[in-house]
């Protein structure tokens, strides 16, 4: 327990802020919490210190930024959350190379599937004229056995990179059964998830695994939500539910209750497997999420930013964006998902970086 | 000079006490109507242990300030209701409830409607898991806190889950169309509702007080308090329940209040 001299809250060993004023807590302490992978599984302490791994890094970050985020203010956060691409969104789509859905002109990553529109027109320019003759020896590339394509780097506690494990061009199965780093997390699943490369980028397959694999999403790039996504800010586990209504009564009689003002869907918290706790409607404006300011607010959770990510509904769709915050807003894989160079994936209890 | 004090033969001009048939002078009858005088009422309404049905707010086709008096034993509210109907409320069922006296007791009885009767809370009532109460424009479920389940898998791995809360209950907030709306899991042992500061919050709900009412865990049951609020809160009935002067009832969206003539 570190106990800040300046409002004197008690705080976890682990934190770099003071949850109850947000100053810099002394560092010695910081690293008093080695990361050890045998510890038995106790939920959230277990996996809060996969989600501190990137607060310390970003926690490094902020050091030399003058301005944490909690010091701005609302109207500035606000403003600033609203991502460029939708300012202007334009009813002018073109479909996916990926997978075919009508994507606005404007957005750099297809809502649907997350493929990197942008990636696809610069190599699409690229190859127009040497098709032929270009794609030839990379494909003699690929095909190379054995090759490593790429690595997963551990991002320990302390933000520091720990061991690394290699992706060949190839499937890679990875899970508890594969040993090495993955061999003492109770919260993966034996065989876990694939990855591979398809066109030069990285994917994860989730192989049907208990907890599932989170991506890292970019602040600011709005990524859709479907019927039952689910997504981690901080230690929570949020799930969202598209709206959902029970049949009248045969007799013409509507069933009674408080007026519903359009709502988009419902956030809940997972707390089991099938089990919810606390739950809230989002209305037509969307709602933001925080541990101090927006409309959801977890004041106990130190791995929440003080504004964090928010819920809103653009063209007829329901989307989540990271509006900056220290540790990421994370969304679960559902089947499978491109993995962009230098994206964190969560797996288990351990936080990683996908290089390539 | 007087006036004669009963009624006055109109063969002989004998006077007559009353309740006599016949004249006692002369043996005329006397007539049926002057037989049966009894004092009326102005109105229907000054009959003693009489109740009536006052829409303090009501169906948009039928208005406000209405009134319904119960002369008769059972009176059936409803959609499709005869005695009393209230023809564009589509929360109520076609048959809703029954207003009816039980010797001199006045009763109010859910006919097996879809979205039930509604009494207010005078003060503090006892209330269940499952039971359904209304504060301003919203509507409540109390529910149970979920068992848990979070033992490993088969195959030994565990579910990761947000950080567990111990809650004794939860409030639900049913939407109209009736899926759930907001969730809160109690804190401590108490859930608060009203438009701020609460646990939960309707900023928008005008009809709210700012501390409404509050869910409490009292011992091993659950108690309903309204705060002193200004437009009351009303708890589902099961089955039926018995009213008095003063009452407040709801029926989908029209509230009635009952006035039982002393």
């Amino acid at each position: 327990m570190i106990v800040c001299s300046r409002c004197s809250k008690d705080n976890q060993d682990h934190y770099k802020f003071c949850l109850g004023c947000g100053a810099e807590l002394p560092r010695l302490s910081a690293n008093a919490h080695p990361i050890s992978t045998d510890t038995p599984p106790g939920g959230s302490s277990a996996t809060g210190r996969a989600t501190n791994a990137s607060q310390a890094q970003a926690a490094q970050a902020e050091a030399s930024e003058p301005e944490l985020d909690w010091d701005r203010s609302p109207e500035e956060a606000r403003s600033d959350s609203l991502p460029a691409e939708l300012a202007s969104l334009s009813d002018q789509t073109s479909p996916c190379p990926h997978c075919g859905a009508g994507v606005p002109e404007n957005f750099r990553y297809c809502h649907v599937c997350g493929h990197d529109l942008h990636e696809h027109a610069v190599g699409a320019a690229a190859a127009d004229a040497p098709a032929e003759r270009v794609s030839a020896p990379a494909v003699a590339e690929a095909l190379q056995p054995a090759t490593v394509r790429a690595r997963l780097v551990l991002i320990q506690p302390d933000g520091s990179e720990g061991e690394t494990f290699p992706l060949s061009a190839g499937p890679t199965l990875i899970g508890r059964s594969s040993g090495g780093i993955f061999a003492n997390d109770a919260y993966l699943s034996p065989e876990h998830a694939e990855f591979r490369f398809e066109d030069g980028q990285l994917v994860v397959k989730d192989m049907e695994s208990l907890n599932g694999v989170y991506i890292r999403i970019e602040p600011d790039v709005p990524i859709e939500l479907f019927d039952g996504s689910v997504f981690r800010v901080g230690q929570e586990l949020l799930r969202f539910d598209g709206p959902r209504a029970p049949e009248p009564a045969p007799d013409g009689t509507q069933h009674m209750g408080s007026p519903h003002r359009g709502y988009l869907g419902r956030i809940s918290l997972l707390v089991g497997r099938q089990t919810t706790g606390n739950s809230y409607p989002i209305p037509p404006h969307g709602i933001h999420i925080g541990r101090e300011r927006g409309d959801v607010v977890f004041p106990e959770d130190g791995y929440v930013s003080g504004l964090h990510c928010r819920v809103h509904s653009e063209v007829g769709h329901v989307f989540l964006t990271d509006v900056g915050s220290s540790n990421g807003t994370f969304v679960r894989v559902s089947l499978e998902s491109y993995v962009p160079a230098g994206t964190y994936v969560l797996m288990g209890q351990q936080l990683f970086r996908a290089e390539y | 000079m007087e006036q004669a004090r009963n009624y006055v033969c109109t063969e002989c001009a004998s006077a007559v006490p009353s309740g006599h048939k016949f004249c006692g002078a002369c043996g005329a009858g006397v007539p049926h109507e002057a037989q049966t005088l009894e004092t009326r009422f102005f109105g229907a309404l000054q009959m003693p242990g009489k109740a009536r049905l006052i829409v303090v707010r009501g169906d948009e086709a039928m208005g406000e300030g209405l009134s319904y008096l119960l002369q008769a034993t059972e009176h059936i509210a409803g959609r499709e209701a005869d005695q009393i109907p209230f023809p564009s409320d589509t929360w109520l069922s076609p048959r809703h409830a029954n207003f009816l006296y039980r010797g001199a007791k006045l009763v109010v009885r859910d006919e097996g409607s879809l979205n039930g009767v509604y009494i207010r809370v005078r003060g503090t009532a006892p209330i269940q898991i499952g039971d359904q109460f209304m504060c301003g424009q919203q509507l409540f479920r109390v529910d149970a806190t979920p068992k848990d389940s979070s033992g490993p898998e088969a195959d030994q791995t565990y579910f990761y889950s947000s950080p567990k809360r111990p809650s004794a209950f939860r409030i639900t907030q049913v939407l109209e169309g009736g899926m759930d709306g907001i969730v809160c899991c109690a804190h401590e042992q108490t859930v608060q509702i009203g438009r701020e500061e609460c646990d939960i919050n309707f900023p928008d709900d005008v009809y709210l007080s700012p501390r409404h009412a509050r869910v409490e865990m009292s011992g091993e049951s659950l108690e309903l308090i309204d705060e002193g609020s200004q437009n009351g809160t009303y708890v589902r009935i099961r089955g039926e329940r018995e009213l008095s002067h003063g009452d407040y009832v709801f029926l989908g969206q029209n509230l009635l209040r009952v006035e039982v003539t002393a």
